[in-house]
C-alpha cells in the first residue's frame, strides 16, 4: 500500500495542474456518462400476465433499431382468498421484430416476443424445497415462474408541444403462458383460456 | 382528377400494406376476448364460481341417505393434472346410475395453483351424486390449502351417509412442519365425544396413509388406536400413492384401501350394506 502511495504522489508532481483539472474532467465525463447509460430510458404499467394485479416498471430499450427491451416491474397481488397480499418481482426481455409507421405520429409493432420470470415475497413460496423434503420432493419451485408472451403494440408520438414526461406512449396488449400451464396443456384436452393469459399495459418513452 | 388523387396513388403500395397490418392486428385482438384469461398471478388464489363445496353436498348426501342400511359410493383420488382421465371417470361414475355419491381423496392439484383446482372442480361438478373432496399433499403448495378452504372445506371433516360415519382427516403431516396439529387428535375427541345420532359403523378417509413419510409416523400407533375407538371401525382409505392396495399396516384386523390415481383410469366402488363391505376396482 506503502509503495503505491508513494508512486502516486511522485505522479501526481510530475504533471501539471492543467492536466490534472483535464484528466479530473474527463474521469468524471466519464463516469456521468456510465451512470447515464445505466437510466431507464421507459416506464411501463402493465395489468395482470401472471405477474400481479398491476405492475409499475422501467426498463431500457436498445439495438439498432430498439428492437431490444429489458424491464423490471414491481407488482401487487391482492389477498383474494389467500391470508395476505403480496408483492411480486418480475425481470423480462422482449424482442420487437418490425415496426411500421402508419402515419407521422403513429406505428404499430406487430409482434412482441417476450420470456419473463416472476418471484413472489412471501413466506408460503420457496424457491428450492426445504429441508424437511427428502430430495427432489416436488422438483420445482413455487416462487419462481416462467412466462413466455407475444403480444402487439400501438405507439402514438407525442407532439413536440405537447411533451410533459414523455416522447411517445405505446398501448399493448399480450397473451402469455408460464411453465406451470404448459406442462398441462401437452398432457390434456384443454380449452386456450386454461393455459393462455391475457395482460394490457402502457409503456411511456422518456426520451 | 388524376391529378388531385396522384399522391394517394403513388403511395397506395404502403396504405395497403398499413391496413393489412392494422386488420391483422383487430383480428390477433378480437380473439382472445375472454375475461377469465386475465390472471393476475398463478397462485393469486382468486376463486371464482361455487365455494363451500362439501359442506353443501355433506347436507345433500345426509339426507338422501337417511334411513338406508345400504350404500354404495366411489373413492377416487390423485386426479391432478390428469383431466381428461378426471372427465372420463366422472362420465363412468355417472353412467352406472347407482353410485350414491364418491369421494376424493386428495391432490386436486399437482402444484397448488389456483387454476389448476377451479379446472378440478369445475370438472368434477359434473357428478350428478353428491361429492366431497380431502385435502392432499399437492393441495398445499403455495397457496393451495387457502384455495382448497374456498372451494371445498376445512381440511378435517365429517358426515353421515345412512349409519356410516365418515372421517375425513388431513394427514399431510410434512408440509405443515409441526406448525399444527396434523393429524389433529383434538378434532377427533370432539367428534368422539359429540358422535351424531344413529351412527353405527365408521369408515375413516386420509390422503396419507400411516408410515408414508408424509405422516406424523411418531404419532402412528397412537393415531390407530384413537380410529378404533369410532363405533364399528369398517376400514380405512387413502390415496397418496398412485397404486391400488389393501394391507393390514398395524396387523390389528383394519384393512387400509388404497385408491390408485386417474392416470392409470381406476376407482374404487365400496358397497356398504348389513353384512359388511366389499370393494371393486373399477377399470374405465
Amino acid at each position: 500500500m506503502v509503495p503505491l502511495l508513494c508512486f502516486h504522489a511522485l505522479n501526481v508532481m510530475a504533471t501539471s495542474p492543467v492536466e490534472i483539472d483535464d484528466r479530473y474532467q474527463r474521469r468524471i465525463a466519464d463516469y456521468q456518462s456510465f451512470w447515464q447509460s445505466l437510466m431507464p430510458t421507459y416506464t411501463k404499467l402493465q395489468y395482470a400476465g401472471g405477474m400481479g394485479w398491476l405492475n409499475v416498471g422501467a426498463g431500457w430499450a436498445y439495438g439498432n433499431n430498439q428492437q431490444w427491451e429489458t424491464d423490471v416491474f414491481l407488482g401487487f397481488i391482492s389477498r383474494y382468498t389467500s391470508d395476505n397480499a403480496k408483492l411480486t418481482l418480475t425481470l423480462k426481455q422482449n424482442f420487437i421484430p418490425w415496426r411500421h409507421e402508419m402515419t407521422p405520429t403513429v406505428s404499430i409493432e406487430p409482434l412482441a416476443c417476450g420470456m419473463y420470470f416472476n418471484t413472489v415475497f412471501s413466506d408460503e413460496f420457496w424457491t428450492k424445497e426445504p429441508d424437511r423434503y427428502p430430495h427432489g420432493y416436488y422438483n420445482f419451485s413455487t416462487r419462481v415462474r416462467t412466462h413466455i408472451s407475444v403480444g402487439q403494440r400501438v405507439r402514438f408520438l407525442i407532439p413536440d408541444k405537447k411533451r410533459i414526461f414523455s416522447r411517445s406512449i405505446t398501448l399493448f396488449y399480450e397473451i402469455s403462458t408460464c411453465d406451470l400451464y404448459v406442462v398441462s396443456a401437452f398432457t390434456n384436452r384443454l380449452s386456450p383460456e386454461d393455459y393462455l393469459r391475457l395482460s394490457f399495459g402502457m409503456k411511456f418513452d422518456i426520451f | 382528377m388524376h391529378g388531385l388523387y396522384s399522391p394517394y396513388l403513388h403511395q397506395n403500395k404502403s396504405y395497403m400494406r398499413k391496413l393489412f397490418y392494422a386488420v391483422l392486428m383487430l383480428c390477433a385482438s378480437l380473439s382472445f376476448p375472454s375475461c377469465n384469461m386475465m390472471e393476475v398471478h398463478p397462485y393469486d388464489a382468486h376463486v371464482q364460481g361455487p365455494q363451500n363445496l362439501n359442506e353443501t353436498h355433506i347436507r345433500e348426501i345426509h339426507e338422501h341417505l337417511k334411513e338406508r342400511k345400504s350404500i354404495r359410493f366411489a373413492f377416487i383420488s390423485d386426479t391432478q393434472r390428469w383431466y381428461d382421465e378426471t372427465r372420463d371417470m366422472v362420465k363412468d361414475i355417472n353412467l352406472r346410475g347407482d353410485v350414491d355419491f364418491v369421494i376424493h381423496g386428495g391432490d386436486l392439484s399437482d402444484f397448488g395453483a389456483t387454476h389448476e383446482f377451479i379446472l378440478q372442480r369445475d370438472i368434477m361438478l359434473g357428478f350428478r351424486m353428491p361429492w366431497v373432496a380431502l385435502l392432499g399433499n399437492h393441495d398445499c403448495l403455495g397457496t393451495g390449502e387457502d384455495v382448497f378452504q374456498t372451494i371445498w372445506g376445512k381440511p378435517n371433516f365429517h358426515f353421515q351417509a345412512g349409519n356410516v360415519l365418515f372421517v375425513c382427516l388431513n394427514t399431510n403431516s410434512l408440509e405443515y412442519d409441526y406448525s399444527e396439529p396434523v393429524p389433529d387428535f383434538a378434532y377427533l375427541e370432539n367428534l368422539m365425544k359429540n358422535l351424531p345420532e344413529g351412527v353405527e359403523k365408521t369408515i375413516v378417509v386420509m390422503h396419507v396413509p400411516p408410515f408414508d413419510l408424509e405422516f406424523n409416523n411418531n404419532v402412528a400407533n397412537v393415531f390407530q388406536l384413537y380410529l378404533k375407538e369410532f363405533p364399528g371401525l369398517l376400514c380405512c382409505l387413502n390415496g397418496h400413492a398412485h397404486r391400488y392396495l389393501v394391507h393390514e399396516p398395524f396387523v390389528d384386523g383394519i384393512a387400509y384401501i388404497q385408491t390408485p390415481c386417474a392416470k392409470s383410469r381406476e376407482y374404487i366402488l365400496f358397497t356398504i350394506d348389513e353384512d359388511g363391505y366389499e370393494h371393486e376396482v373399477i377399470h374405465f
